[in-house]
């Protein structure tokens, strides 16, 4: 009967002791998107996209800011002016503001990387000009404005537009040595949000930008490009056939279907570096005259596809090595290949704006569509 | 020959069930966050590390069921008195004792920790300590064979998580392995025996040995439990260090939950939670065992009955949990068990089966 007894009081014991913390969804505030910039004062303003539920299960999305010494120490700021606790586990997106940028992320990385309640998937992005302008216009066609970037960029991602910029993979880039980071660039047009470029960085700090059409050479060149669509432009005179003025340039629309990348260093005192990419695609649109069945005509079409591909590779390389941001990972090769290279960043990026590239692109024309 | 241990039939287990027993009592809390412990050490060669402790654990088990079959139904305890006579061999018992409630409480303190720091960081140390602790005594006073079952269902049941790290595979980048073998070779031995606190566990072949039915076909089963750790460790290693960079890696503490984090379902959005509270059921055989160990080392020793020696031994335990709670104190005591434990499991062996062999020499 004692042990009975015993046995009573100890499992309720553990049954009350094991109340962990409650988090019910009417009571807490969900931050969806968290926002950050650097006011006059040196000071970070934060900017939080809050969903909140309540009993008639209606959600409703707010947004609220603070100005703090730091990212964490603004959330418990906004905390005193909603009336629900406020919790980061669903939040989505970080956005950093193009001044905090240039100023230097490490810290917020960081941050975010320690916090657990965070999940390492999360997306960052820049924004052109203030997150909190960004976040606080007051849109007409668009409710939830943390979920519509989300939303914005996770399909931009999916279709292979602009990089991926998980929180994960930013800071591989960030703590690898020989790799920069790039995070996408959104910006507010009149009433929408929009994908505009790609920020690069080297290290922490914001250094220069591409805009979004490039985001296509930068996948292609980091190796994690599968298929998407791009357009270049080719010289107008190789068309036998064409009887507009055949100086002019003509725009292409190319769709690849699979891709491969060798990036080889060959001469590591240079550093030299060679870069074969293999593409298989297809032709959406072409403004011009071609006969598809002649084999000369096609070989002439990917010469010259080739010929402005390597061409645009090329002076965004050099665009790169100008702001010293070596997005490509060329420092990752480097040290893959040389042996008890001590690489450090800085030993890296004293090399790199001096690295040479030699780019051999091959574009192999698949299909044309079902019409001539 | 007061040393031998009579084991009733129904006590008994099958040998090939020593292929959980090993197996589980090899994972539990160090596969957390073995990387950046290795990385520091080796670099990118750490799976290197893992390759050769693993190699190493094959030979030691080698030696040890060699040590084992000398004296027929005797466990390390019963073989330390007849070598080294009644009072050094219960000095090196006592030694051994200590290891395994070392190795018990190490495996609490982490687990708990591991919770705290992800899921609930206001959830209190007693609480996980105390319901962690009850379900080792209800397993434990059910015997060995209870104690069995619990590693071949956490075996069975906990076998599936290797294979979610199919998903950080897709983030990761073969290129961080280059170039191979760069690190000194002396690095990779000590990333190896930093492996240690990982890949302890199969020491418990030397208590569990009498109570096993067909001692003749241990070998098999022995060695493929080692097999399947080194095999899983050394995919989890390859996982992150490509997964992850350098510097990331070495600032991750929790790399192989870290690597859960980026799992997503759309039913699930925070994979590594499940995880966490998953990993009870791989540290129950853990605890169980060691705790079983400790037990046969004192009543060799003293007259303590089973249910006397958990109640206390858990008592001393929740107690000790209290006072051992930040990050620095549980690394100290993981680093400083961690050295002890590599002598206790790889050195050790290796001068009782020398000393074995001389005195049986000798003697006959």
């Amino acid at each position: 009967m004692i042990k009975k007894l015993g046995l009573v009081i100890l499992s309720l014991t553990l049954l009350i002791g094991g109340c962990a913390e409650q988090k019910l969804l009417e009571k807490i505030g969900l931050i969806t998107l968290a926002g950050y910039d650097l006011n006059e004062d040196g000071k970070v303003v934060t900017t939080a996209v809050i969903r909140q539920v309540d009993q008639e299960f209606q959600s409703m999305v707010t947004t609220s800011s603070a100005v703090n010494d730091s990212s964490l120490g603004a959330l418990t700021e906004i905390n005193r002016k909603t009336t629900k606790k406020l919790m980061q586990g669903q939040m989505r997106i970080t956005l950093f503001g193009e001044t905090l940028a240039t100023e230097g992320i490490g810290s917020f990385l960081n941050t975010l990387s320690k916090n657990s309640s965070t999940s390492s998937g999360i997306l960052l992005a820049m924004t052109a000009g203030n997150a909190k302008e960004l976040l606080e216009y007051p849109y007409k066609n668009i409710n939830d404005v943390g979920q519509e970037i989300y939303k914005l960029i996770e399909q931009n991602v999916d279709a292979e537009l602009v990089t991926s910029s998980t929180l994960h993979e930013v800071s591989q880039d960030y703590y690898s040595v020989g790799r920069d980071m790039i995070i996408p660039i959104i910006e507010r047009k009149e009433e929408v949000i929009e994908v505009t470029g790609v920020a690069l960085f080297n290290k922490d700090k914001l250094v220069g930008q591409l805009p979004a059409k490039d985001s296509f050479y930068l996948l292609l060149i980091r190796g994690k490009f599968k298929s998407g669509k791009f357009e270049t432009t080719i010289p107008g005179d190789i068309f036998s056939s064409n009887q507009s003025d055949s100086s002019e340039p003509v725009p292409v629309v190319l769709d690849t279907i699979s891709s491969t990348k060798k990036l080889k260093l060959t001469d590591k005192n240079v550093p030299e570096f060679e870069l074969q990419i293999n593409l298989n695609g297809r032709i959406l649109e072409l403004d011009a005259e071609m006969d598809f069945d002649n084999p000369v005509e096609i070989e002439k079409l990917e010469k010259a596809i080739n010929q402005s591909l390597t061409e645009e590779l090329k002076s965004i390389l050099d665009y790169c090595q100008e702001i010293n941001s070596d997005v490509f990972g060329l420092g990752k090769q480097y040290r893959s290949q040389v042996r008890n290279s001590k690489l450090t960043h800085e030993s890296w990026h004293a090399k790199y704006p001096t690295a040479k590239v030699n780019i051999k692109i091959n574009f192999k024309i698949l299909r044309s569509g079902v019409f001539e | 020959m007061k040393n031998v241990i009579h084991v009733k039939p129904q006590q008994m287990i099958n040998a090939f069930l020593v292929f959980f027993v090993v197996h589980t009592t090899q994972i539990g809390v160090g596969i957390h966050g073995f990387q950046r412990i290795i990385y520091q050490e080796s670099k990118q060669d750490a799976w290197f590390s893992v390759l050769v402790i693993g190699i190493v654990s094959h030979v030691i088990v080698i030696v040890m069921i060699k040590t084992l079959e000398m004296y027929d139904s005797h466990d390390l305890y019963g073989i330390n008195r007849e070598v080294f006579g009644t009072w050094i061999g219960n000095f090196i018992n006592v030694i051994y004792f200590f290891y395994c409630s070392v190795a018990f409480f190490s495996v609490l303190i982490n687990y708990i920790e591991v919770i705290q720091t992800w899921i609930f960081p206001l959830l209190s140390t007693w609480f996980i300590s105390a319901t962690l602790l009850l379900l080792v005594i209800y397993t434990f006073l059910g015997g060995l064979r209870v104690i069995v079952g619990v590693s071949f269902f956490s075996f069975m049941l906990a076998f599936w998580l290797i294979f979610v790290l199919v998903f950080p595979l897709q983030y990761s980048d073969p290129q961080s392995l280059f170039p191979i073998l760069e690190s000194k070779f002396i690095d990779i031995l000590k990333g190896a025996k930093a492996m240690t606190f990982t890949i302890i566990g199969f020491e418990i072949l030397y208590i569990i040995f009498p109570f096993v039915k067909d001692k003749k076909n241990i070998r098999k089963p022995v060695h493929y439990g080692l097999l399947v750790t080194t095999l899983m460790y050394l995919a989890v290693i390859l996982v992150s260090l490509t997964y992850f960079s350098g510097e990331q890696l070495s600032k991750t503490i929790w790399a192989t939950l870290s690597l859960f984090s980026i799992v997503q379902f759309p039913f699930l959005e925070r994979f590594e939670f499940l995880a966490v509270c998953f990993w009870m059921l791989i540290i129950l055989p853990n605890l169980c065992l060691y705790v079983w160990a400790a037990h046969r080392g004192l009543t060799g020793m003293i007259n303590i009955s089973a249910k006397k020696f958990i109640w206390l031994f858990s008592c001393i335990v929740l107690l000790l949990t209290f006072f051992i709670k930040s990050r620095i104190q549980i690394n100290s005591i993981n680093n400083i068990f961690g050295q002890v434990a590599f002598y206790i499991v790889f050195i050790y062996p290796l001068f009782l089966y020398v000393l074995a062999l001389v005195k049986k020499k000798l003697t006959s």
